[in-house]
């Protein structure tokens, strides 16, 4: 029998998964990392601690910056990347995400189809970055977690997030396209 | 009746989806879009939008991770 036709194999692991379902274990799991490390689901926090590392790397040192100037900040950098909880559970998305595209056989790496793509990108990424560590969050950490903690913060931050995305589309649109 | 190919490859969302029903606006009852992609959210959107819309649509996997949403005007 072709794997390819089996009914499990295209429910499981070759077609999307409902959206609900989704929904229902992306809520398991925050409250399984609240949990086990302390600390809420986040994403964009661990990526600046891998922004200070490289930094690190080559030589720089963000002792003196303001955004890891606490002592838990500190300690973190410190420790390393093995020892913090968001960069191990970040790369767990990453390398989860290849593995799910490379079960379904669907992995493609993509061309880069023009200059504008590639300055809308960096743009996009550039303010994205900026935008979540000044506001403490991405659409992970401020959003999906506040929003879950019943906190205030995280229906504030919706609110500007869908504004921004109005906004952005019709640059997109008008400029990108 | 005439048939049109839109090249999406290597357009992330919601760009394949804009495109899509730009084309599909300029296409007369009958004609046939051939929108190919390889953004897998848009494999999702675009045939949801097209469907809505009250169109046939037909989703072929043409290489991995590759896929052309065929969508007949039909109004």
């Amino acid at each position: 029998m072709n794997l390819y036709n089996n009914k499990f194999y295209q429910t499981w692991v070759k077609n999307a998964w409902p959206y609900v379902t989704g929904a229902i274990l992306l809520s398991i799991f925050q409250i399984a990392t609240l949990a086990s490390t302390n600390d809420p689901w986040g994403v964009s926090g661990a990526l600046a601690n891998w922004g200070a590392w490289l930094y690190q790397l080559v030589g720089g040192s963000v002792d003196k910056w303001y955004y890891f100037s606490s002592a838990g900040a500190q300690e973190t950098l410190t420790n390393g990347f093995l020892k913090d909880p968001g960069s191990i559970r970040n790369l767990g998305v990453i390398v989860g995400a290849l593995l799910a595209t490379l079960l379904a056989s669907q992995f493609k790496i993509k061309k880069i189809k023009s200059g504008k793509q590639v300055v809308a990108a960096v743009l996009g990424g550039l303010m994205m970055g900026y935008g979540a560590r000044i506001a403490f969050g991405c659409n992970i950490g401020a959003l999906f977690s506040g929003i879950s903690s019943l906190s205030l913060s995280g229906w504030v931050f919706a609110l500007f997030l869908f504004l921004g995305a109005v906004v952005g589309s019709k640059l997109l649109v008008k400029y990108f396209m | 009746m005439k048939e049109v190919m839109l090249d999406c490859l290597g357009e992330a969302c919601p760009v394949p989806l804009v495109k899509a029903e730009n084309k599909l606006n300029t296409l007369d009852v009958g004609d046939v879009l051939i929108v190919q992609i390889d953004h897998s959210c848009a494999m999702k959107n675009v045939p949801e939008w097209a469907r809505k819309e009250g169109h046939n649509v037909e989703i072929e996997e043409v290489d991995d991770g590759e896929w052309e949403v065929i969508i007949e005007k039909v109004k």
